[in-house]
C-alpha cells in the first residue's frame, strides 16, 4: 500500500495503480471530472499510462456553480 | 426588443448578459432565473469533490439541460499555473476552449493579479484556448492582455460580490476608446440593473454578473430586470447618447407662452 493525498485527504490505495484504477477504487460516482496529479493536468487519454506514486497529490475537480 | 446580434469567441449571440450560477437560494431558482434571463452564457466552476458525493451530478445537468453555452471559470486561482491547470481542467470536463481566467492577487478585494493573469493568458492563448480575462479597470494591463493575444477583456465594475456598480468609469471608457475591436466585458461589482445600462452606455460589448441577480430578494424577478437593463444600455449607446449642456434648456415651446409669463 502507498499513501497518496486525494482532494486533500491522505488515503492509501494499493501500489501500481494507474488513475484509471484509482477511480474505481475510489467508487467515484460523478460523471465528469478532471485529474491533476501533483497540480499537473493529466488528459483522460493518460489515464491508464499514468501510475500513482507514493506520496503523490492528487485532485479530482467536478462542475460546481462558479460566478 | 432590439434583435441585434455579437459574436464573442467564436459563437453568435443575442443576449449581451453573461449570467454566474452560484449563490442562489436553490438549485431550482438558478435554473428558473438563468431562463428568465435570457442570457446564453453561464459561468461554472471545478472544485474538488469526494467519491460518493455526487452532488455536482445535479447541478451539472440542469446546466447541460440548459443548452446555453458554458463558460468555466479559474475563481480561487492565485498564480498562472494554478489557473492553467484549472483551465485544462475545465476544457476536457465542460469541452470547450473558452475560459474566464481568474488569477486573484488580494485575498482582501479578490483584486486580480495582472502579472500572472497576463503570464496565464498567454500560455493559454499558444495552447488554443480562447481567454476571457477577468481584469482591473487598468488601461495598461488591458494593453498587455491585447498585446499577448486577448480578443476579449474583462475588466471589473468594482470588487467582486460588492455590488457597488463601476466605480471608475472614465477608466473603463478609456479601455473602451483605446480598443474599439476587442470584445469588453464588464465583469464583478454590478449590483443594480442601472449598473449595467450604464457598462452598456459606455459602449461595453457585455456584462458578467452574478451575486446581483443570486443574492437579490427575488432572483428571478431580478434575472428579468437585468435582461431589459442589458438591453435598454445597449439600445441607448448605439441611439447616441445627446450632449450634455451646462445651462438649462427648455423642451417645451416658448413661443406662444401664456398670458402669465408677462406679469413675471
Amino acid at each position: 500500500m502507498i499513501k497518496v493525498s486525494i482532494n486533500g485527504e491522505i488515503k492509501e490505495i494499493k501500489q501500481g495503480l494507474n488513475i484509471s484504477q484509482m477511480i474505481d477504487a475510489l467508487n467515484y460516482t460523478q460523471q465528469g471530472f478532471a485529474v491533476a496529479v501533483n497540480t499537473t493536468f493529466v488528459s483522460i487519454k493518460s489515464y491508464e499510462q499514468t501510475i500513482i506514486n507514493d506520496g503523490d497529490t492528487i485532485d479530482i475537480l467536478a462542475p460546481v456553480q462558479g460566478g | 426588443m432590439n434583435n441585434d446580434t455579437w459574436e464573442i469567441g467564436g459563437k453568435t449571440l443575442k443576449s449581451r448578459l453573461l449570467i454566474g450560477s452560484a449563490l442562489y437560494p436553490s438549485p431550482a431558482n438558478m435554473e428558473e432565473a438563468i431562463k428568465e434571463s435570457e442570457a446564453q452564457i453561464v459561468t461554472v466552476a471545478l472544485r474538488r469533490q469526494s467519491a460518493g458525493e455526487g452532488g455536482g451530478n445535479n447541478f451539472w445537468n440542469i446546466i447541460k439541460a440548459l443548452n446555453i453555452h458554458v463558460l468555466p471559470n479559474t475563481a480561487g486561482c492565485h498564480s498562472a499555473k494554478e489557473a492553467i491547470t484549472t483551465a485544462q481542467m475545465a476544457r476536457e470536463v465542460f469541452d470547450t476552449n473558452w475560459i474566464k481566467l481568474e488569477v486573484i492577487g488580494d485575498q482582501y478585494n479578490l483584486q486580480p493579479d495582472p502579472f500572472e493573469t497576463v503570464k496565464a493568458a498567454e500560455i493559454l492563448i499558444k495552447d488554443g484556448f480562447e481567454v476571457f480575462p477577468y481584469t482591473t479597470d487598468d488601461l495598461v494591463v488591458a494593453k498587455r492582455l491585447a498585446d499577448v493575444g486577448c480578443k476579449i477583456i474583462m475588466p471589473w465594475g468594482s470588487m467582486i460580490g460588492s455590488g457597488k456598480g463601476l466605480m471608475n468609469p472614465d477608466n473603463l471608457t478609456a479601455i473602451r476608446k483605446q480598443f474599439p475591436d476587442l470584445k469588453l466585458i464588464v465583469d464583478a461589482g454590478i449590483g443594480k440593473p442601472s449598473h449595467a445600462t450604464q457598462a452598456m452606455e459606455l459602449g461595453y460589448d457585455g456584462v458578467l454578473l452574478n451575486s446581483a441577480i443570486a443574492l437579490a430578494q427575488d432572483p428571478v424577478k431580478m434575472a428579468n430586470a437585468f435582461k431589459y437593463a442589458v438591453e435598454a444600455g445597449r439600445l441607448g449607446h448605439e441611439s447616441g447618447v445627446m450632449q450634455e449642456r451646462a445651462f438649462a434648456s427648455p423642451s417645451t415651446p416658448t413661443i406662444g407662452t401664456p398670458f402669465w409669463h408677462q406679469f413675471s
